[in-house]
């Protein structure tokens, strides 16, 4: 029977973060997933907390923000450990494809509905874009692709905004996905670069929906600010999303490349557990149910989409542990009256409650399982959608978790 | 801008739409104001259900009998509305083999075609039913598409020359010595105020008919009933599933091409506005409806919303000239001596045409005109014209080039082209009026995706004219989505608000700032 190290259940960023921390600890690690998570939704840039204004100091306005949230994900790690870890990530993002912060802090960048978004660390392809203003801005829009509409875009941040059409291309309904595939044709983004350029009337920048290739976006941006003579960034549109899919793709090769095994499209489905040890999982996989053993195991299951988290019409559960689940005390109580409220709804807020060292514990505090570890969205006491920080609660506790499980 | 018609009409829901084409087919001039667009009441919050009459059979024999005969009028003229799916009456253990033997002869008296079948059956049939069902009745029910219906007399009445005002709103009756001699009227976008001058005021406005009334200090008994009702995700039966039982909540399961749609409660409320579902409505219908097909338990909706049905009081609408039990037309010259205005109020979806009918005689004779109700006989135009999923999949396929197929909605399948038509037609001047006129937003997705490619295409056009933007809009629309899905958030309508959220609050950044107090808004 083949014993692992560590088992890290779920691959969004949580559990990538987990399983490549481990890895460079030395680690034998299976990393089970069903798919690409919610990387390959949402996945952009990595938000730490929109709340801090643009500009300010990170590590003051996170330690206020645990004083004022002392059960926030943020308070088990404090900004060292939020920091360490944002340098471990991208530590993995060797040049030209980097990413920064623009400025000392969060910087304000256009999305795919005209508005700006407070964010922290910025890919290459989208840092110009935290620069930006209306006068010196062309919003390039595709015909035909309908996840990134240009004039709502141009329409909102003021600027002027272009439709193109490729003919020789046919691009009317293409998807993210096959158009980030042209992108990464040479002889395509010359043919849009130099459509761009005869759009162009004295603007320095150039804002794109964020399609601009999957294998190399360096060079995709490289080819179109040469032609343009312009600086070109990606803006961040509807699902799916094609930088969040080059995170993924660059976390899994690592994490083959350093020996870890990845195991994706099957469920886990049930859990081994005697006293507060975790002995086992079980992999479905029909007709076959698959057990697979650990010494330590990382629960990064993200919420409901994720279905790390479930709900009935009465009560959330957490499914594969059947671990406590903070909650409001009845389904009536899960949302507020509006959508837009100051206030997040009051389910964002429900999800495990762990000890410092990120282990699950009963509603006394006493720890359930002692090898199993909680990171990622599925933790309880934070509203990531409103905080901005989603990413920063994943990186921080994936790599928090992974250094715990396996003794730092 | 002061008009003048001959007819006035008030309303636009099937009621006010039906009355239009009646008289435009003899001959009659009408123009017909609608404060918000087509089927904004009861119109279109109901379950689309083509009754048979069988539900009123035995209580109300008078009703089914004029159920059964208007269903088979409007399969003549409306096929294209219509999903001949068929029903079913199911009785369960409790509900016993007497009620459903009392059943099958009264629907035989009032004339509708029933075929007892046993458990076995029905299950062939309806293999989703409860397998400890005691046995079905057969009965000639459909689903009608209730906004189809009314643009088609719509489209039918303008043709012959009829005229529609949409987002206008009556803010006075003009009265001219003994009688109502037109309406002060008001464009609730533009805010532009005029008159329409008129010789008869037909108050078509249904559960609103006491708001037009108010405003010639006149009043009717109207009660007002809120029924809820819950959308799935997947079309749960062929047929229509009715509980064999006498008439109660939670009894009555309507396909509705790619979903079915769970209803009713009855609620007696006050305001007309009350469309909110509460937590318990929703539990009812799931635990009541559930006994029929027990898979409801473990499904998916989409949404819920409710309907504010106008009842009128039968007491009070001995007017001599109640016509049916089930709708009251009241002349205002007899009853209040105030000449030129008719209230035709109550009835159902299915009997829009009787109440159209009945309205336009009554308009006729007070004009001294003998000219027939054609109604029942000419079909209307589109008729032949499919509305299916399985129609719109041919449409595409053979009227769009698969290089060139932008659809703004996967999963209900609306191209581009389609709102593109609708634009270029020019009377639509709400985000909210391109979603009526579409299958946008109605899809597992509840607008989340397509409203956003929606607005893309609005802005293009905005750009076009020189015009600004905000996303007022696009944050009006997804409160008015909440309201109708908050009722329905567990299981897998949980992963879809978390993408939804995850997509406007997260990496749109939408905030609550700018929301204005109300939703709507021009695009």
């Amino acid at each position: 029977m083949k014993r692992w190290d560590l088992i890290v259940i779920g691959t969004g960023l949580a559990g990538l973060t987990a399983a490549r921390t481990a890895v460079e600890m030395g680690a034998k690690v299976l990393v089970i997933g069903r798919g690409m998570g919610s990387l390959a939704l949402f996945g952009n840039t990595i938000d730490v907390l929109g709340r801090i204004p643009p500009g300010a100091d990170m590590r003051a306005g996170v330690a206020d923000w645990i004083a004022a949230h002392p059960d926030h994900p943020y308070a088990r790690t404090g900004w060292p450990g939020i920091s360490e870890a944002l340098g471990a990530f991208r530590g993995l993002f060797p040049p030209p494809y980097t990413f920064d912060p623009v400025g000392d802090g969060n910087s304000l960048v256009p999305t795919g509905a005209g508005t700006m978004r407070p964010t922290y660390l910025l890919p290459v392809t989208m840092t110009a874009g935290a620069g930006m203003s209306a006068a010196d801005t062309l919003i390039i829009g595709l015909r035909g692709f309908k996840d990134f509409q240009g004039d709502t875009v141009s329409l909102h941040l003021q600027c002027r905004g272009v439709n193109l059409s490729l003919p020789r291309y046919g691009l009317e309904g293409l998807t993210a996905l096959a158009l980030a595939r042209l992108m990464d044709e040479e002889s395509f983004r010359e043919s849009l670069g130099e459509a761009i350029r005869s759009q162009m009337a004295g603007e320095k920048r150039i804002g794109l929906p964020a399609v601009l290739g999957l294998k190399a976006p360096a060079d995709v941006l490289g080819t179109l600010e040469r032609i343009t003579r312009a600086r070109v960034f990606e803006i961040p549109m509807l699902p799916p999303s094609i930088p969040g899919t080059r995170i993924f793709h660059r976390f899994r090769e690592f994490l083959i490349d350093k020996g870890a095994t990845f195991l994706l499209g099957n469920p886990v489905i049930g859990a081994e557990v005697k006293g507060d040890l975790c002995e086992g999982i079980a992999l479905q996989n029909p007709p076959l149910l698959t057990p697979h053993h650990a010494k330590h195991y990382i629960l990064a299951t993200g919420r409901f989409l994720g279905e790390g988290l479930r709900a009935d019409t009465e009560r959330i559960s957490e499914p594969l542990f059947h671990l406590p689940v903070l909650q409001p005390e009845s389904r009536g109580k899960w949302f507020r009256e509006r959508f837009f409220q100051q206030e997040s709804h009051p389910i964002h807020r429900a999800g495990i409650v762990t000890d410092p060292e990120l282990r699950p514990v009963d509603p006394g505090g006493r720890v359930i399982l002692k090898n199993v570890r909680v990171a990622g969205s599925i933790l309880a006491h934070h509203a990531m959608i409103e905080e901005h920080s989603h990413e920063g609660i994943d990186i921080a506790t994936g790599y928090l978790a992974a250094r715990r499980a396996l003794g730092s | 801008m002061d008009l003048q018609t001959e007819v006035l009409i008030i309303g636009g829901g099937a009621t006010g739409a039906g009355i239009s084409r009646d008289l435009a087919l003899r001959g009659i001039p009408s123009l017909l104001v609608e404060k918000g667009d087509f089927t904004s009441g009861a119109s279109g919050r109901n379950q689309g259900l083509l009754h048979s009459g069988a539900r009123y059979a035995l209580n109300d024999p008078e009703a089914a009998r004029e159920c059964i005969s208007e269903n088979r009028i409007l399969r003549r003229i409306a096929p294209h509305c219509i999903e001949d799916t068929g029903g079913l009456f199911v009785s369960l253990p409790e509900d016993g083999h007497e009620y459903r033997a009392d059943f099958i002869r009264a629907c035989g008296a009032a004339g509708i075609d029933t075929e007892p079948l046993s458990t076995r059956e029905a299950l062939s049939m309806e293999p989703k039913l409860n397998p400890l069902m005691i046995g079905a009745v057969r009965v000639p029910d459909g689903a009608i598409d209730p906004f189809t219906l009314v643009v088609e007399n719509v489209r039918d009445a303008e043709a012959r020359g009829a005229r529609f005002l949409l987002h206008t709103e009556v803010t006075g009756l003009i009265r001219e010595r003994e009688g109502i001699s037109g309406v002060r009227a008001i464009d609730r976008i533009t805010g532009e105020a005029f008159t329409v001058a008129a010789s008869q005021v037909i108050n078509a406005t249904g559960a609103w008919a006491n708001e037009v009334l108010g405003l010639a200090g006149l009043s009717i008994g109207i009660a007002l009933s809120k029924g809820s009702m819950l959308i799935t995700n997947t079309r749960l039966s062929e047929r229509v599933i009715n509980r064999c039982r006498p008439p109660a909540s939670g009894d009555i399961i309507v396909p509705n091409d790619t979903v079915s749609i769970l209803g009713t409660t009855s609620l007696r409320v006050e305001d007309l506005e009350s469309h909110e579902v509460t937590p318990e409505e929703v539990s009812f219908l799931v635990d009541e409806l559930s006994r029929m097909i027990p898979a409801i338990k473990g499904e998916r909706f989409t949404r819920a919303y409710a309907g504010v049905r106008p009842l009128v009081q039968t007491a009070q609408t001995d007017d001599d000239r109640a016509i049916s039990r089930g709708f009251a037309l009241i002349d205002h010259g007899s009853r209040d001596g105030l000449e030129g205005l008719i209230t035709i109020t109550g009835g159902k979806l299915i009997t829009y045409r009787l109440m159209a009918e009945k309205t336009s005689d009554f308009v006729c004779r007070k004009m001294g005109l003998h000219v027939p109700c054609l109604t029942h006989l000419q079909p209307l135009p589109g008729a032949g014209r499919g509305h299916t999923f399985q129609d719109r999949l041919l449409r595409l396929r053979n009227q769009v080039p698969a290089f060139r197929r932008e659809l703004l909605c996967d999963c209900e399948l609306v191209p581009r082209e389609t709102v593109d038509a609708i634009l270029r037609e020019g009377k639509v001047r709400e985000l909210q009026d391109i979603l009526h006129r579409t299958r946008l937003a109605k899809g597992t997705c509840q607008g989340g995706f397509c409203v956003y490619r929606l607005l893309g295409v609005l802005n293009e056009r905005r750009k076009e004219e020189g015009l600004g933007s905000s996303n007022r809009i696009l944050k009006a629309f997804l409160e008015e989505r909440w309201k109708g899905i908050r009722p329905v958030l567990w299981g897998t309508s949980l992963k879809e608000e978390e993408l939804i959220e995850s997509i406007y609050k997260g990496l749109f950044n939408l905030t609550p700032d700018e929301v204005g107090p109300k939703g709507g808004g021009s695009p």
